[in-house]
This record gives structure tokens, C-alpha cells and sequence, in this order.
């Protein structure tokens, strides 16, 4: 992929005027309209909307003024982060008719940054599920394989930059809800650092493990899109009082003497062995790279769903509360001699999707008196034991090399336990659990039942420990061209 | 069943009080416990973390923390270095998003006891258990602005998310009186620290207490009733009502159903302010599990010790201070002082008028005599008024430098009690300065030898008998003679004066 294709290449010629924002948005909203009939990765696009702050954008360019680093970039929204005016279903049926009246702080800052934030893509319902199969509006469809999923929840961010709609979206990651569907789909997912990018404007599922991230094409566009959204925000007491750092700084600096781990437990015997494979040749790759590779030991790996599926719906059957059939959904009114308890019960019970409605009576039933030690505060434990657990492991190494998934896309509807979808995010779980950064990206690619399909490659760095990792994911970009296979489906991203 | 020998009351008391901040306890929305925001219309001071929208997040309200941090040190109590936030979940219209942010198991203020005056005189102790700080919710009603009847429900979000202290005592109140007593002092207490205006009328502070029996049988063995809680008393007749119904409901519920204090046992009740009777609203077999768990969008309050001395600074002499001072200073009784302190803003009148008479009188008077004269006008002539005209001390119109003149006037004995008093009630009515009030009124004694001599020669002329008698000893004669130089001086002669006149003319 040359300059010409990147997104900061994009962004350098709208500013110079050798293309404009306009003509950039309605390129990539043509491809939509054209690709994403069968893709259906967008819930919605905000032309409109689009159009006028695009407008807007080459107005100021014309006038002369620095819009940004994204200049007139346009990047597709995660269905569950607010844009004012718009509608954030969060794939739910409850809020099917919901206008937010203001944008999400990343919105905010993503337009402060000269990108024109656009669409609403596709996820399962509040970000629950691995397969983007949960949405109340219908399934998205893995540009390299529409018969399987593109992972989830952000499935329809994920699908739209792998079917080359636009060059980056942003999409949220509660156990994986990033990295498992770039995995999924050949293209770059970012969970950024617990505390790194603000939460505001996120419709929230598990408030100490959610974090907003972006998708793209390459490293760089990614690291380019975080570090537009990253920084403290004064509507979110948990982002992180840090130093605005640079965190593409380090991007271009060779690896050599980068202590990689490897931890044991990561080569599973239950990955599929494509996966494995690709793990090993990653290995090598960055032993090419002058990188040390230390065999490192993570025993906590296999308790992280277990942990997680007490935390995350403990704090989701809270936070979903608020979604009671009275001020949102379809009210169900109560039968004869039925109590206003009854009203919440049926409007919630018929408003909420099957997975949605486990996890809150998971969430329910953990944090109920005589159970909250046995498993909201015994999951407490463990996840300080597992933060503890990577704090060790990263004296002994930098990052952290893995698959980001046991295995590749599934097809749609297969699989129907929730254990086995919930374990999907094996890998993934424990970064959100411990608040550490992770990325995935191409690392390799499987055929499966004659069809090409993706493997993600996935690395973990220490809290605040972006630069290293965006680095270390860049130097494996660069010796590698898994980045620059499309789907056929899809075509190459769209450019003016 | 063994007859019932004696019973005793034990009461604890659960005291919410809205603190008066500019913003709301997790958003920047202005607060309707602060007075600029009283009669904002309804659901206007909304924001989408007031309202709870997808994806509002809360963020601590620094001044709501401070104000509680000075609460809770004027009650003695302990800042811990930590505490944090918790989600209370339950499901209500007003709770806009299905969980209210308090604290559970680390409150911001542990410990600490207030001290309340006690029906038979004197003052106790009553321990405070902790107070923690939580957000309020909105209201439900059933009435459109104006009164007009609605056939659903309304909701009002303006109450949602004001900042919340609740402080909880011990059980250590034993009768409905020092009940009050101790809503009273908080109430003072909190005005004083300027946290609240306390306007009980707009719920500024609402009452729970939770109130059982101690029965003692003939046989010498006790029992204790099961605990009933009545929530949401708004007005101290209605917590003075509510516990003396609770006292004879509770005695007459053991004699017929046998239940005492235990697990399980533990009722929640409302009040009828129409009937004056408590009814049931649930028990204990239906009581909520409120889940609760940390509240994952806030980080803790960590407390050090510079913040803890910073709000130290702040806090104000406080009533029960006063009271000591006003006692060994100026030496009033422990009722005088008690008056002047019950309520803030009579209080700060009375030291206003102090510092008017002392920036007046100069040297000219001792504190002690300032603060007692001060006392005395406010106790005596300005509580009458205050009582006939239904307004408090500081609002019946005279001000501080005019309460200094009458004093200053006093003591000078350029006036006398009587006219005094008619003075002061006259400048509640007039922006004049005491003196140019009292002359242009004829109140200023005349002491003046001339004219008293005319006068006195007057009145012995008139009353050759009454002179004659006092002449030859009886004192009691003196009195019809002054009280012809009064009537003839029309109230404007010095009395003293006037004795000593007639003593050098009939006796020497």
C-alpha cells in the first residue's frame, strides 16, 4: 500500500486541494451504496449530516486554515457512541427512535482533528456477542466470506474498513469487541490503554473494561486515529491524567534488542492449527527483526472468561437498567391487578434480545445478597490477581505476542452455545480485565472450504504502553504484505 | 402474658440534607437546592447525566465533598483518607438511570456525636454513626403546575442528582422531644456552616427516623418491639407525630402479635398527616436487594491531610461555641445564650448589633456590658416583636447601627427603659438614626437642674401633703410626687433625678 492509499495520505492531498472532503465522502458513501447491500455493515450513513460537516471542512481548507491531521478523512461510529442528532440504536430494539442531543467525546474530537465523523455501523445488541449475529437489525456479513460472521460486537466497523468503505472506524472493546472482529476481518484493531480515550458518549456495557478504539487499514492509520480521540476529558473522571504524548513517535524505530514474550498458553492445543502456525511464523519474523523472544508463562489466561462473565454483567444489568419501556423502547402496559414491577418486566423482557436479557440476569444474580462474595467479590480478586500476574510477565518482556482468536471467521449461525461463543474471546479478555493496551492485525491468512480467510495477529503492551506497541506492530507490518490482501468482495479502499 | 411495668422509647434517626451547591453532585446542571435555582420550572435544570442518557458519565462534584467534609467535621466525625462510590440499584420512574451513586461501605464521614438541649433542661450526647453523600432523585407528582389534576404520573428531574448527605445516628434518642431537638440542632448546625438554608417547606431536609419499644415487664424482664422505619418526614411535627403514634402502635402491636426485634422483623412505614397515624408500606419479607457494587464511572475520594485542614479553615464558629462564649463573655444565662444561638441568622444579628454598639460606644462601654444590653433589647422588646409581627429578629426592620444607638442611648440614661423599648419599636419602622428618632419623638430624658427644679417646686406646691409626709420620713410618699413631675414633664424626666431633687429639697 503506497502513501496515495494510507490515510494520511488521503488526508495531505484534501488539504492541498488536489481532492476535497465532498468528493472524498461521497466516493466512499458511492461504495456503500454499491457494497454494502450484501455487507450491511452500516446501520445507518448520516449522508446528510456527513455532507454538511465535510462541506465545512473544505470551506476551512479554502479559507486558508490548518484543519487537522485527519483533514476531511471520513470514519464510520460504533452504533452504541452518541452523535447529536442522530440515531445510536446500540442494535436494540429499545432504542430503535433514540435521538442523542450531544456527541461523544471522540466524535467531538475526531471532528476537532479535521475527520468527518459518518454512519452508524452495525454491532450485537449493547455490545454483547462475538459474531455481530446479536443485532436487532439483521447480521453483518465478513466481506472475505459473507456466510460467516466478521466477529463482534464492532463486527460492522470491522467489515467496513476490511470491504474498503472507509479508511477507518471506530468501534469499542469491552473483552475484544475491537480486536476479535479486526482479527476476523484482515484489518488493524486498537484497545487502547483502561483510561487512554474517554468513555463519554458510549453507551455503556462494562464501564471499568470498556474502551474506544479505531480500525483501519494499517498501523499507522490506526495509531493516527487514536491519537486524535486519546487524552484526559473532564466528562470522564476515569480517562487517564497523562501527559499528551505522541504516540506515533516511535513508529518508524527499528525493533532490534525488543524483548517479545510468548506466553505458553497461547499456542493452545485448541487453536486451530492455522492459528498456531501463524503465531510461530510471526515469531520468526520478529526474530528477523533483531527482536528476543522470551518464553514467558501466563497461567491466569484460562480464569479471564470465567472473571469476566461475572464482572461485565454485573455491571451491564446495571447499567441497562435505565432502558425500562417508560422513557425508552415500547412500553408494555400492565395486565389487570399488574404493578408498575410487571410494566418493566414485560417491556424490558419483550424490548431486550435473548443474549442481552442472560447477561443481565447473569449480572442480577451475581451481585444478589448471599452471592456477591461468592462471585462479584471472588472475580474482584482474581482480576487483581491477573493485573498482577501482567505486571510481572512485563518485567520479564516488552509485549506480548499471540493469535487474537483461536480460530478464524465462523459462519453465521453456527455456533448456538454461549460458552463456546463466549470463548471466542479467550485471548482477549484479560487485557480489558487488566486495563493493559492491545492490538490485532494481519498476521496470516487460512483457507477454509475454498474461501481466503484472515488471522489476526495479536500483541499486548503494559498500561500506557502504546508507543511500544504501535511500534512493534508497525516493524511486523512493514516485513510482512498480509495488510495489503482485500477481500474479493471488497475493493481496494475508496479514494476520490 | 405478665403485665407491662414501664416502657422507654429508642429512637435513631436518618437525616437527608440537600446540600446547597452551585452544580449538581455528578454534572455541571444547576442545583435547586441552591437558592438562584428555588422556582426554576419544572425538568429545566437537566443535563444528559441529570437525566441519565446512554452514555453520560458522571464526574464528582468537588464542593459537595467539601461542604459534607465540613459537616461531618463539625459533628466530630473521622475523614477517612478513602472512600468511594457505589450503585444502589433499584427500578423507579424518578430514578432516571435505575441506580442511584452513593456510598456504602466507605462513607465519607465516620463517627461523631451532637450535642442537643434535652426537655428537662441541660444537653446530651447523641452519637452519629457515619454520613455519607449520595445524589437525590426526581420527583413523581400527579398535579400539573398550578394545581391542575394529570390522570398519569409526571415526572420532575430538576431534584435529580442534587447532592445528598445523609447522616445517620445512633440510637441513642429516647423520646419524640430530643428527636426534634436533634433535627433542630442539625438543622442549625448546617444552616451555620452555610451548607443549606434548611427550608423544610422544599424539603431541604427530610427525617427517618427508625423507632422501637423497650418494654419492661412486672417480672423484671424486657423485650424490644421490631423496628419500624418511617420515611420521608419533612417538617418536625411531623417526626414529633409520627414517633408518638409509633409509641403506643408499637406497644399495642406487641400485646396482640407477640413480635420483638429480630431478622426479618424490621418494617417501613409512612406518615398520614391528615389522620396523624404511620401505615404500613412494607416489610421486611419484600425489602429490596439493592446489588449494590462500586460504581465503576467515578474513582474514589482520597482525602489528605492538607485537604482536611483546608476545610478545617472553613468551618465557622459554631452555636455551641457561641453559647460557652456568650456565657463566660457576657455573661448571659445558659437560656439567654440558647435563644440567640437556635438559629443562624438571628444569631449573626445579635453579634452584628455588637459590633455596631462597640464601633459606637468606642471605650465608652464594656464587651460584657455591650453583649448584655445587646441580649437584653434582642430578648426582651425584639423577641415581642418579632413574636406579634410573625417575622424573625433580623427581618422586623431596624438594623444594627440603630440597635447600637438605642443602646448607646440607654446607657448614657439619655432614656429611659420604657422609652427605650418604644424607640426600638419605632426604628423597625424608620430608617432614622436612634437619636434624631428619640428627640424628634420626645423620648430623651431631661436632666437638666432648672427645669427639674420648676417641676419639683411644681409638684411639692400641689401636693403640700405628700411633701409634708416625705418630709418627716415616709418614703412611700416620694411616689406621688415623682409622679407629678413625670405626668407635668410628660415622661421626659430623669426619675433618679427627680428623687434626689426632692431628697435635697425636703429632707436637708
Amino acid at each position: 500500500m503506497n502513501d496515495h492509499h494510507t490515510m494520511s495520505g488521503l488526508a495531505a492531498r484534501i488539504r492541498s486541494g488536489e481532492t476535497t472532503a465532498a468528493a472524498t465522502l461521497d466516493a466512499c458513501l458511492e461504495s456503500i451504496e454499491r457494497g454494502d447491500g450484501t455487507i450491511r455493515s452500516f446501520q445507518c450513513t448520516g449522508a446528510e449530516a456527513a455532507r454538511t460537516r465535510a462541506t465545512e471542512i473544505d470551506r476551512r481548507i479554502q479559507a486558508g486554515e490548518d484543519v487537522g491531521p485527519l483533514a476531511g478523512v471520513p470514519i464510520a461510529i460504533k452504533d452504541n457512541i452518541v452523535t447529536r442528532g442522530e440515531p445510536t440504536t446500540c442494535g436494540s430494539r429499545l432504542l430503535e427512535h433514540f435521538r442523542s442531543p450531544y456527541d461523544a467525546t471522540v466524535v467531538a474530537r475526531l471532528t476537532e482533528s479535521g475527520a468527518v465523523p459518518f454512519g452508524k455501523t452495525r454491532c450485537d445488541e449493547f455490545a454483547m456477542g462475538s459474531g455481530t449475529e446479536y443485532c436487532a437489525f439483521g447480521p453483518v456479513h465478513n466481506p472475505w466470506d459473507t456466510s460467516r460472521v466478521p466477529g463482534g460486537s464492532s463486527g460492522g466497523s470491522a467489515a467496513a474498513v476490511a470491504a474498503g468503505f472507509c479508511h477507518a472506524a471506530l468501534g469499542s472493546d469491552t473483552g475484544g469487541s475491537i480486536r476479535q472482529p479486526a482479527s476476523l476481518c484482515g484489518v488493524v484493531g486498537i484497545k487502547p490503554t483502561y483510561g487512554r480515550v474517554s468513555r463519554y458518549g458510549l453507551v455503556s456495557f462494562g464501564p471499568s473494561l470498556d474502551q474506544i478504539g479505531p480500525f483501519a487499514r494499517t498501523v499507522e492509520d490506526a495509531a493516527l486515529v487514536l491519537q486524535a480521540i486519546s487524552g484526559e476529558d473532564v466528562h470522564d473522571s476515569t480517562t487517564i491524567d497523562a501527559p499528551c504524548e505522541d504516540l506515533l513517535a516511535d513508529l518508524h524505530t527499528p525493533i532490534e534488542g525488543l524483548r517479545v514474550g510468548l506466553p505458553r498458553e497461547y499456542l493452545d492445543a485448541g487453536n486451530d492449527d492455522a492459528v498456531n502456525e501463524m503465531v510461530q511464523s510471526a515469531v520468526q519474523t520478529y526474530r528477523e527483526l533483531g527482536a528476543e523472544i522470551v518464553d514467558v508463562e501466563l497461567p491466569l489466561t484460562d480464569v479471564g472468561i470465567a472473571t469476566y462473565y461475572v464482572i461485565g454483567p454485573a455491571e451491564a444489568s446495571s447499567n441497562l437498567a435505565r432502558f425500562d419501556g417508560i422513557r425508552y423502547g415500547e412500553r408494555v402496559a400492565p395486565g389487570p391487578g399488574e404493578s408498575l414491577f410487571d410494566l418493566y418486566a414485560r417491556s424490558r423482557g419483550e424490548g431486550f434480545g435473548p443474549e442481552v436479557r442472560r447477561r443481565i440476569m447473569l449480572g442480577t444474580y451475581v451481585l444478589s445478597a448471599g452471592y456477591y462474595d461468592a462471585y462479584y467479590k471472588r472475580a474482584l480478586q482474581v482480576r487483581r490477581l491477573i493485573r498482577d500476574e501482567f505486571e510481572g510477565v512485563f518485567k520479564q518482556c516488552d509485549i506480548l505476542l499471540g493469535p487474537t482468536t483461536p480460530s478464524p471467521a465462523f459462519r453465521i449461525g453456527s455456533i448456538s452455545d454461549p460458552l463456546s461463543m463466549y470463548l471466542c474471546d479467550r485471548y482477549t479478555v484479560n487485557a480489558n480485565i487488566a486495563g493493559i493496551c492491545g492490538i490485532s492485525l494481519p498476521g496470516g491468512f487460512t483457507e477454509v472450504d475454498g474461501r481466503t480467510l484472515p488471522l489476526g495477529l495479536q500483541l499486548q503492551a503494559p498500561a500506557l504502553g502504546e508507543r511500544t506497541l504501535l511500534r512493534a506492530a508497525r516493524m511486523f507490518e512493514q516485513a510482512t504484505d498480509h495488510h495489503t490482501r482485500v477481500p474479493d468482495s471488497g475493493s481496494s479502499t475508496v479514494d476520490a | 402474658m405478665t403485665t407491662i411495668a414501664s416502657t422507654q422509647l429508642k429512637i435513631g434517626m436518618e437525616i437527608h440534607v440537600e446540600l446547597a451547591t452551585r452544580s449538581k453532585m455528578f454534572s455541571r446542571s444547576a442545583n435547586i437546592a441552591h437558592p438562584d435555582n428555588y422556582d426554576a420550572p419544572p425538568n429545566s435544570l437537566c443535563d444528559p447525566v441529570v437525566l441519565g442518557l446512554p452514555g453520560a458519565l458522571p464526574v464528582m462534584n468537588r464542593e459537595a465533598v467539601e461542604m459534607s467534609m465540613m459537616v461531618g467535621m463539625a459533628l466530630g466525625c473521622t475523614i477517612p483518607d478513602f472512600s468511594k462510590w457505589d450503585r444502589k440499584n433499584y427500578f423507579y420512574p424518578d430514578l432516571p438511570k435505575g441506580y442511584q451513586i452513593s456510598q456504602y461501605d466507605l462513607p465519607l464521614c465516620e463517627g461523631g456525636s451532637l450535642e442537643i438541649p434535652v426537655p428537662d433542661g441541660g444537653t446530651r450526647n447523641i452519637g452519629i454513626t457515619r454520613a455519607h453523600l449520595e445524589e437525590d432523585t426526581g420527583k413523581t407528582g400527579h398535579e400539573l403546575p398550578g394545581g391542575l389534576s394529570y390522570e398519569g404520573s409526571l415526572i420532575d428531574y430538576n431534584r435529580a442528582g442534587v447532592p445528598l448527605l445523609e447522616i445517620v445516628s445512633e440510637p441513642d434518642l429516647r423520646c419524640a422531644e430530643e428527636a426534634v431537638a436533634f433535627g433542630k440542632e442539625l438543622r442549625n448546625l448546617c444552616r451555620f456552616l452555610g451548607v443549606t438554608e434548611g427550608v423544610m417547606q422544599r424539603g431541604h431536609m427530610r427525617f427517618e427516623p427508625n423507632i422501637n419499644m423497650i418494654i419492661t415487664l412486672e417480672d423484671g424482664t424486657t423485650v424490644a418491639t421490631p423496628i419500624a422505619e418511617i420515611k420521608n418526614l419533612n417538617s418536625f411535627r411531623a417526626v414529633q407525630g409520627a414517633i408518638e403514634h409509633e409509641a403506643k402502635r408499637q406497644v399495642e402491636a406487641w400485646k396482640s402479635d407477640g413480635l420483638v426485634m429480630g431478622a426479618g422483623a424490621k418494617s417501613t412505614r409512612g406518615w398520614d398527616d391528615q389522620r396523624q397515624v404511620t401505615f404500613l408500606q412494607r416489610a421486611k419479607e419484600d425489602a429490596h436487594d439493592y446489588r449494590y457494587f462500586p460504581e465503576p464511572d467515578l474513582i474514589p475520594v482520597v482525602v489528605d491531610d492538607r485537604w482536611r485542614s483546608e476545610i478545617e479553615t472553613k468551618i465557622p464558629e459554631l452555636p455551641n461555641r457561641r453559647r460557652v462564649r456568650y456565657a463566660s463573655d457576657y455573661g448571659l444565662s445558659g437560656k439567654d445564650a440558647m435563644a440567640l444561638t437556635s438559629d443562624r441568622d438571628p444569631c449573626y444579628f445579635y453579634e452584628a448589633c455588637i459590633e455596631s454598639t462597640g464601633a459606637l460606644v468606642g471605650d465608652g462601654m464594656k464587651p460584657s456590658e455591650i453583649g448584655t444590653a445587646a441580649a437584653k433589647f434582642l430578648l426582651n422588646v425584639g423577641a415581642r416583636l418579632a413574636n406579634e409581627r410573625g417575622r424573625e429578629l433580623q427581618e422586623l426592620g431596624i438594623d444594627p447601627q440603630q440597635v447600637a444607638g438605642v443602646i448607646e442611648l440607654r446607657h448614657a440614661n439619655d432614656i429611659g427603659s420604657n422609652a427605650a423599648e418604644q424607640l426600638f419599636e419605632m426604628l423597625c419602622d424608620s430608617d432614622a438614626e436612634a437619636r434624631d428618632a428619640a428627640e424628634e419623638a420626645g423620648l430623651l430624658q431631661v436632666t437638666d437642674t432648672g427645669q427639674l427644679d420648676a417641676w419639683v417646686d411644681e409638684a411639692i406646691a400641689a401636693q403640700p401633703q405628700a411633701a409634708e409626709d416625705f418630709a418627716s420620713g415616709k418614703d412611700a410618699a416620694v411616689g406621688r410626687l415623682v409622679g407629678h413631675v413625670m405626668k407635668a414633664s410628660g415622661g421626659q424626666a430623669d426619675a433618679a433625678a427627680v428623687r434626689n431633687c426632692l431628697v435635697e429639697k425636703l429632707r436637708s
